[in-house]
């Protein structure tokens, strides 16, 4: 327990609500991210983060008690965004991972090939409509890439939500998830199922209490 | 026969043979605002390309081969590949031509032009939907919804103080919502662009597009088309030819 949170800690911080103080400007050579713990859209943020090795920090919201001046990092108070040094910001999820994979070297999660790109974006468009159009062990071909991290927030909390048997009829997708559960990304980001249980209990409460839950 | 003035085709038809090198072909519809994104991008980029227009009313059998979804527009390059989805379509358009390039270069300014495209994003329901109410019930909601999204896009050319949503010249961000300010006359919506004197004035501008003039569409060929459209007509697609 203690070593997840140690691998964690960068995102396991207590989040700001109202009242709170506006952190500063964004320090050079950093990337911020506006997410809470268990938001899957700031998840696929968060995994291209980790992915990519990109040096980041994060600030967790209160969703329901957001503090005011975080209107004016996103004008309906929505996660994720992300903020750089130059005070750039940047929100919906899927752009901010894209943004990120063109705006950091290293390891491209989006493939190089026009076609390829647009596959991957078409994929993602059907994402909940056409589950057999994944024929490779991983939804962009043999190897772990963009459009793995941007579906995966949603099938690791199938589990949790009960209803991990609508993937008993897709025997291509149990697979998919058992290979990405391997992924040291996905791994070092993977949700405690009890923490997560106990922070959907509060969160139905509407309880404001729910959104640190597990955190010391 | 392809060409974007060329007759649809329809159930029954036979499906057309591979596209040939050095051309891409686009499945398209001579009224629809998402193919005219498609088209308007083919044309800005100068990119060499055939047009088969489909009849939607009376989709062929093979066209579920190209899009699963049976919509257009589509793109077929002669490797066989297929692109649907018409912002896919112009991305990969832009990323695999040469020529001008349509999305910038520097990743932020790439991003904002996404963030205006989700800014713009309820536009094409609220319009199909009042499409298909406006005969029927009040509408002055509908109405309303659209002048509230309008004025989201005028606030974005506040802040940017450009004459264009992508900075000073025309980008691939006017061009994915134009189609749809195109058609504000033909649905007398002109309206909702009353409170907006920056979009009203960019949407006189882009009128001087040399692209977007060419594919400018008749008002009333328009009207008469979306009259026969929403009575499921199989004539709709091919109007005034």
């Amino acid at each position: 327990m203690r070593r997840r949170l140690e691998i964690q800690c960068e995102d396991e911080t207590r989040s700001l609500g109202k009242g709170s103080c506006p952190p500063g400007p964004v320090p050079e050579g950093l990337i911020r991210i506006y997410s809470m713990r268990f938001c899957p859209y700031s998840h696929r943020t968060r995994l291209v983060l980790k992915a990519k090795g990109i040096r980041h920090e994060v600030v967790n919201i209160n969703l329901r008690n957001k503090p005011e001046w975080y209107y004016t990092k996103h004008p309906f108070g929505q996660i994720p965004v992300l903020e750089n040094s130059q005070c750039q910001l940047i929100y919906e999820s899927v752009i901010t991972c894209e943004y990120l994979d063109d705006a950091y070297p290293g390891r491209r999660l989006f493939p190089y090939d026009p076609y390829e790109r647009a596959r991957q974006k078409m994929l993602l468009e059907l994402f909940c409509k056409i589950l057999d159009y994944q024929n490779t062990t991983y939804f962009g071909g043999d190897c772990i890439s963009m459009i793995d991290y941007l579906l995966w927030p949603w099938f690791e909390r199938l589990d949790v939500y009960g209803i991990a048997d609508c993937v008993n009829h897709t025997p291509a997708l149990r697979l998919w998830i058992a290979a990405m559960k391997q992924d040291p990304t996905v791994c070092a980001l993977l949700i405690d199922k009890n923490i997560f249980q106990g922070f959907l209990n509060l969160y139905f409460q509407n309880n404001p209490q729910a959104f640190d839950f597990g955190l010391p | 026969m392809a060409g974007v003035s060329a007759r649809s085709m329809a159930r029954g038809s036979a499906p057309p043979g591979p596209v040939p090198e050095g051309l891409i072909r686009v499945y398209s519809m001579r009224f629809c605002a998402f193919a005219e994104r498609t088209l308007l991008v083919l044309n800005a980029k100068g990119i060499r390309h055939e047009v088969i227009n489909i009849n939607l009313k009376n989709k062929p059998d093979w066209f579920f081969k190209k899009n699963p979804l049976g919509l257009v527009p589509v793109l077929e390059n002669s490797q066989g590949q297929l692109i649907y989805e018409s912002a896919i379509t112009c991305e990969y358009l832009d990323e695999a031509y040469p020529g001008k390039k349509l999305l910038p270069d520097d990743p932020y300014e790439k991003a904002c032009q996404k963030m205006v495209f989700e800014l713009f994003s309820k536009v094409p329901s609220l319009v199909a939907s009042y499409l298909r109410r406006r005969d029927k019930e009040d509408c002055s909601g509908l109405k309303e919804e659209l002048c509230k999204e309008f004025s989201k896009l005028e606030e974005v050319l506040n802040n940017k103080k450009t004459a264009f949503f992508g900075g000073n010249s025309l980008s691939m961000i006017d061009y994915l919502i134009w189609p749809w300010f195109e058609r504000l006359e033909a649905l007398e919506l002109n309206e909702c662009v009353g409170h907006t004197p920056k979009l009203k004035l960019w949407m006189a501008t882009m009128r001087k597009d040399p692209t977007v003039s060419a594919l400018h569409i008749d008002v009333k060929a328009f009207q008469c088309f979306i009259e026969l459209y929403l009575q499921n007509s199989p004539e709709a697609c091919d109007y005034g030819l």
